[in-house]
């Protein structure tokens, strides 16, 4: 016999041998092409052609794909570049350190604002993952095709319209779409008149909430028939307070009337007489009840209407900080009713009022450089921690000294303290490094490190990856 | 910042410590020493007894301390003789940035103030300085007592030799009992069965073939029920082969680190014939998994980026897992040009690490190409060595593929080879090509390790 010959006829001689192994009987009769190499003795034998079938199936047999291979596209590339290979490691260790996806998120926002993204191997976003920035769009959806079982690739640089709709993945479509918006605001609601309909409802409710940007009278229309024919109550209430920013609410219906029975409009002063808006305090938990499902359900200039004033008389005579739950509801109330105008009043009365908390509240319908505006100011006047200063100022803040303010005398004082121990302040500090600009960055460290803390200390990781990162995104 | 002689002997533990560290002391036994620009923090990476070295750091303003090494003393002779080497100013401690594993650690560190000296007790011990540096009169050897000693080690290892034939005579009648009561039966019971055979090569000083009996239950589970059978002939298949060879040379260094224990790190660095290798290396991977024997190997695995020598090199380490969770010994990805000595092999691949240089700036070399034939490269290993169980490759350009019920397959960029991968690979892995992949094959899995890919390096777990 040849080799080729031996080598078919041992391995087909394999499937015997198995089988005669698994079941406990002696395999070396059905190996007669080995008779010489195992010799006589039975035990022997059976050994002997263990170590031979072992190093054969070994080597000859190896695992097949029982189906047809499937190969995933390509990551694409996005149109931020990743971050310099000297900083990954940084980042890495603060996204290893932050174990919950909202510390994850303030990264990523951090970056993205700076100009930069992630390294794919450090953080890619999940499919679903809708706080992702929108420069992610192509990695979300190339997750969602990974996930999948048979999906291609569509990749279309057009312009979003009705007719190349179903090109799109579905956050690529979302951008594409809110770029439309900024571009054409019409043609963005004319697409969406065109398509929402064959959607899911919380799809719809995600791209409902684009026309919030540069929301105008042509949008009406559309939004009335949301309201009137939408299945889903939560896009409804959505369109309704779109509307309502419009100036187009509901009427003073019964429940705002009612809802004003708590509040009474009184003036003070007996020279420059000044109205201001008193909160009666419900007597019993079931009108503490029903004061806040009447303001849940209530909108800005019903509210107003009822009590016999305009919105921003409202807002420029409410008593803050005397009823904070109160106040947050009319925040809340504001956000979702209230026109551009009445969010900038309130925004403006909240920093007046000493009441800063309350604008992270509203924070969601300022505009990026107005939201950092007011958190340095609330931080600077009102001496609010950092944290709260971040999550007020969100991803656009840039500040230059930042441990000037009382916050930062409060931190240096804190860590310079008797007791102060190697893992305090993590948090304060790690927000310190998400709002300082680079420049501020820098001098924090200089600061931190002359008041003792090491070069090397963890705590100082996102102020030192802020410092050495170059800031290329758009300054608000 | 300065500390003095005066705070090592007062940290150390006893008299033992205090000495160990005198001899730790020397700049020989160091590299990549250095320290913060403040010079609060000292690091260095010493040469111990392993494969790996321990990475040693301290914190000059309290003297807190930490050191990678198994050492169930606080402090460790290391981090004694790190301390040393900065008191007396042995070697320069140049400033530089903190590096990463002084970072994790001072983030991990909890406790005392850190702006605050911690004060030492004095303990009552009386430990002697002086007495810890005194060379110890190396006393001259009379002929007679060392031809004793020899002929005392030459008896005790013709004992440890029978004591092994003798183990191996019963593991092969074991192997013969599986076969004899069916192959089913061994895949169903194969932890306890492993467990009793284990013990008794353990007894009968095969400790290395023992602990590898202990992990066959493992590895054998990891296949699919409908490939046990098959998996089960190759790994007893292996043990017959590793018995016969050892039975036909039993004196063999590489024969004997399979089947007994393992030649001491003194030896191989006086092994003249042992091959040296002072190149360019890279940090792949670092493997650490816990057996069932109580010990936890931890394996780093190293690439050789020059042109010629052996193209892998891997560290192997073992300590108890009672010694708790150690620190990584090396970043993966890193880069350095230093010196390894093989353990003496047909196929070098054990290694010791003996020097490590300064890093430099300039080791930008790409990853070799793969030295072989593919095929052969799956193969060529198992006809020196039948016996052997990892495999590491250096695979040509390729990319990974998913079948329907998700498991992740390697094929090469010529579609010639197709190989099932252990983990389940997820984002940048499975979403780019692949240019270079090192990976070990285990006869039936590849596990990657790291990768060139058009984004860049990538380890397997990044």
């Amino acid at each position: 016999m040849t080799d080729a010959l031996i080598a078919d006829a041992i391995y087909d001689a394999m499937g015997t041998v198995l089988t005669r192994w698994t079941m406990g009987s002696a395999a070396a009769p059905a190996a007669s092409f080995w008779r010489a190499e195992l010799g006589e003795d039975p035990a022997e034998a059976e050994l002997r052609l263990l170590a031979l079938s072992g190093q054969f199936l070994g080597i000859a047999v190896t695992a097949e794909p029982a189906s047809t291979l499937r190969i995933l596209p390509d990551i694409p590339t996005l149109a931020l570049p990743t971050l310099p290979e000297a900083l990954r490691p940084l980042a890495r260790r603060i996204l290893t350190a932050k174990k919950l996806a909202q510390g994850k998120t303030e990264l990523v926002d951090f970056l993205a604002a700076r100009g930069w993204t992630t390294h794919p191997a450090d953080w890619m976003p999940e499919g679903g993952d809708d706080d992702a920035p929108d420069v992610y769009a192509p990695w979300r959806d190339w997750a969602d095709i990974a996930a999948s079982n048979n999906a291609a690739w569509q990749q279309t640089n057009d312009h979003i319209n009705a007719g190349n709709w179903d090109d799109f993945w579905p956050a690529a479509r979302k951008v594409a779409l809110a770029e439309l918006r900024r571009r054409d605001p019409s043609a963005a609601r004319a697409v969406l008149e065109a398509k929402l309909g064959h959607e899911g409802a919380d799809t719809r409710l995600r791209l409902l909430s684009l026309l919030s940007e540069r929301l105008s009278d042509d949008d009406i229309a559309f939004l009335e028939a949301i309201v009137a024919d939408d299945r889903a109550p939560k896009v409804k209430a959505l369109a309704a307070s779109l509307l309502a920013r419009l100036g187009h609410g509901a009427g003073i219906g019964e429940d705002a009337a009612e809802l004003a029975g708590f509040f009474s409009v009184k003036t003070k002063g007996i020279l420059r007489r000044s109205r201001v808006i008193e909160a009666e305090r419900p007597k019993t938990p079931a009108q503490w009840q029903c004061r806040k499902a009447l303001l849940d359900g209530a909108g800005l200039a019903s509210f107003a209407g009822a009590l016999g004033i305009t919105p921003q008389e409202l807002i420029a005579a409410w008593d803050w900080n005397v009823d904070p739950a109160a106040d947050t509801a009319l925040i809340n109330l504001i956000v979702a009713t209230g026109t551009d105008a009445q969010v900038a009043d309130a925004a403006k009365a909240i920093g007046e009022h000493d009441a800063t908390g309350l604008i992270v509240a509203l924070a969601p319908r300022l505009a990026p450089a107005e939201r950092a505006r007011q958190a340095e100011a609330a931080m600077n006047a009102h001496g609010i921690r950092f944290e709260l200063t971040q999550a007020m100022a969100g991803p656009a803040a840039r500040l230059n000294d930042p441990l000037a303010a009382p916050a930062g005398k409060a931190l240096l004082a804190a860590l310079r303290s008797d007791d102060a121990k190697p893992s305090d302040q993590v948090a304060e500090l790690h927000a310190l490094g998400l709002i300082a600009s680079r420049e501020g960055a820098r001098r924090s460290l200089e600061r931190l490190t002359a008041a003792g803390l090491l070069q090397g200390d963890p705590r100082l990781d996102m102020l030192r990856l802020n410092a050495a990162l170059d800031d290329k995104g758009a300054k608000p | 910042m300065a500390i003095d002689l005066k705070a090592v002997e007062q940290l150390a533990t006893d008299q033992s410590s205090l000495k160990a560290a005198a001899s730790l002391a020397k700049p020989a036994k160091w590299s990549g020493v250095g320290g913060s620009a403040d010079g609060a923090l000292i690091w260095g990476e010493c040469a111990g007894s392993g494969a790996n070295p321990y990475r040693v750091m301290a914190d000059l303003r309290d003297l807190g301390n930490k050191c990678t090494c198994p050492s169930r003393k606080f402090p460790c002779k290391h981090v004694l003789g790190l301390l040393w080497l900065n008191a007396e100013a042995i070697v320069p401690f140049a400033p530089a940035d903190t590096p990463a594993w002084v970072s994790d650690w001072l983030g991990r560190r909890r406790g005392t103030s850190a702006a605050r000296p911690a004060n030492v007790a004095p303990s009552g011990d009386a430990k002697d300085l002086r007495a810890a540096r005194a060379l110890e009169a190396e006393a001259a050897e009379d002929p007679k007592d060392a031809a004793r000693r020899e002929a005392q080690a030459a008896k005790r290892n013709e004992e440890t030799e029978r004591a092994i034939l003798d183990a191996l005579d019963a593991l092969e009648q074991w192997i013969g009992d599986q076969l004899r009561l069916g192959l089913a039966g061994f895949i169903d019971d194969a932890t306890a069965r492993c467990r009793r055979i284990a013990a008794r090569l353990v007894d009968g000083k095969a400790a290395v073939l023992a602990g590898r009996i202990d992990e066959l239950p493992s590895r054998l589970l990891a296949l699919e029920a409908g490939d046990r059978p098959r998996g089960a002939v190759v790994e007893l298949g292996k043990l017959v082969l590793l018995a016969r060879a050892f039975r036909a040379t039993p004196r063999d260094a590489e024969i004997r680190r399979a089947v007994a224990t393992s030649e001491t790190r003194e030896t191989v660095l006086a092994d003249p014939q042992a091959l040296r290798v002072d190149t360019q290396w890279e940090v792949l991977a670092e493997q650490v998994q816990t057996r069932r024997d109580g010990l936890v190997s931890q394996t780093t695995w190293l690439l050789n980026l020059a042109a010629a020598g052996p193209r892998f090199a891997m560290l192997l380490d073992f300590f108890p897992a009672s010694a708790g969770r150690r620190g990584s010994v090396f970043t993966p990805g890193v880069r350095f040009r230093g010196e390894l000595v093989f353990y003496p092999s047909q196929q070098p691949l054990r290694a010791l690490l003996v020097r490590r240089d300064a890093a430099e700036e300039t080791l930008t070399l790409e990853w070799p190409a793969p030295d072989e034939v593919f095929s052969d490269a799956l193969t060529r290993p198992l006809l020196a060595e039948p016996w052997t169980i990892d495999i590491p490759l250096l695979l040509p350009q390729g990319r990974f593929a998913r079948d329907d019920a998700g498991h992740a397959w390697w094929r090469s960029g010529d579609g010639t080879a197709t190989l099932p991968v252990a983990s389940n690979a997820e984002g940048l892995l499975c979403g780019t090509d692949l240019t270079r992949t090192a990976a070990i094959w285990s006869g039936n899995r590849l596990t990657i390790l790291a990768a060139q890919t058009p984004w860049g390096r990538i380890g397997s777990h990044d």
